[in-house]
């Protein structure tokens, strides 16, 4: 999705940056994005008030709270997912292919 | 300080915990609390257990404690195991259904710094009974699903099973990401963060969560 979105927006992202958290992924504020992605998953407190912060410093407290809801919206579907083996349909898995390959989603052991 | 948060969005947050506080298609409402209640303690668990570790020894509570922490280990054979232990496949499906109910609202809290929200009380009532007309075995989930199976993509159909769990998923899902009709649209957005943005948030949680879809 972030391939076919921002491709269709004629600035490509760097979908690497979904797995490995650095690099460019060529848009607006997404080192922050990923740090506050980051800290939602984790545990710390502490990094997650930074995170927050340095979200809220860089795109305002509106920007801030709409990047809470998608990450709240992603610990939805990926139990979705997870909790009802949730696997691609074979054509969809082969335009995937390249992409889980790249990223080593397919390793996962939700990868079914 | 509490930060200020799209009316939508309260609305649906608040409607998914009184639904998850109602009485369910096949269980009553004080086992939808307490199943709620044991996926939010998951998920916020500063020492919580290993993944295989069952601290309930009871298949439905089991299965919300490792969905609300460690969802992208369950397994089909866990999931086999549960069924054969006597969890009937749709009550699988409306665990999962309250699980996510429950943890989106108390995620989004503690992402933007708010108090976390509280599960009501449970209401009164009966099961409803309410599953879809007709159910069929699905070839890309492992639960059964509304009829006709794999017209649709696998997470689309994976509660379809039973509608009230749909329909509150969906409600969350507009508020929080956008409403199906939107998916197609590269370009739509909230005027905050744009299409790409919200990918890379969704994708960089999901890859941390460990699911591959």
């Amino acid at each position: 999705m972030l391939s076919w979105s921002s491709n269709e927006e004629g600035s490509p992202a760097d979908v690497a940056t979904i797995a490995t958290g650095d690099g460019n992924a060529g848009l607006p504020h997404w080192a922050a994005l990923v740090a506050f992605a980051q800290a939602i998953a984790g545990w710390d407190d502490q990094a997650l008030a930074e995170a927050r912060a340095r979200l809220v410093g860089e795109a305002g407290d509106a920007f801030m709270v709409d990047a809470a809801a998608v990450a709240a919206n992603f610990e939805m579907m990926t139990r979705v997912a997870d909790g009802t083996g949730a696997r691609h349909s074979p054509a969809t898995a082969e335009q995937r292919g390249e992409i889980g390959r790249r990223l080593g989603v397919d390793g996962f052991t939700s990868a079914r | 300080m509490t930060a200020a948060v799209r009316a939508d969005l309260t609305a649906a947050h608040e409607a998914s915990l009184r639904h998850v506080a109602s009485p369910g298609a096949r269980l009553t409402a004080e086992q939808r609390v307490r199943i709620a209640d044991v996926a939010i303690a998951a998920y916020l668990d500063p020492e919580p257990s290993p993944p295989w570790v069952r601290p309930y020894g009871d298949p439905a509570l089991d299965l919300a404690y490792r969905l609300g922490r460690h969802a992208g280990t369950i397994t089909a054979t866990w999931h086999e195991q549960l069924i054969v232990e006597g969890l009937h496949p749709l009550e699988w499906v409306e665990v999962v259904g309250v699980v996510v109910a429950a943890v989106a609202p108390v995620a989004f809290a503690r992402a933007v710094g708010n108090p976390l929200p509280v599960v009501p009380a449970a209401m009164a009532g009966e099961p409803t009974g309410r599953e879809a007309a007709e159910l069929a075995p699905a070839t890309l989930n492992w639960v059964p699903v509304a009829a006709p199976a794999d017209r649709t993509a696998s997470v689309v159909q994976a509660l379809s099973a039973l509608p009230d769990e749909v329909d509150n998923m969906w409600r969350l899902a507009e508020a929080q990401y956008m409403g199906n009709a939107a998916m197609s649209d590269p370009r739509w957005n909230r005027g905050t963060l744009s299409r790409p943005q919200m990918e890379l948030v969704a994708g960089r949680l999901s890859f941390l969560r460990e699911c591959f879809f």
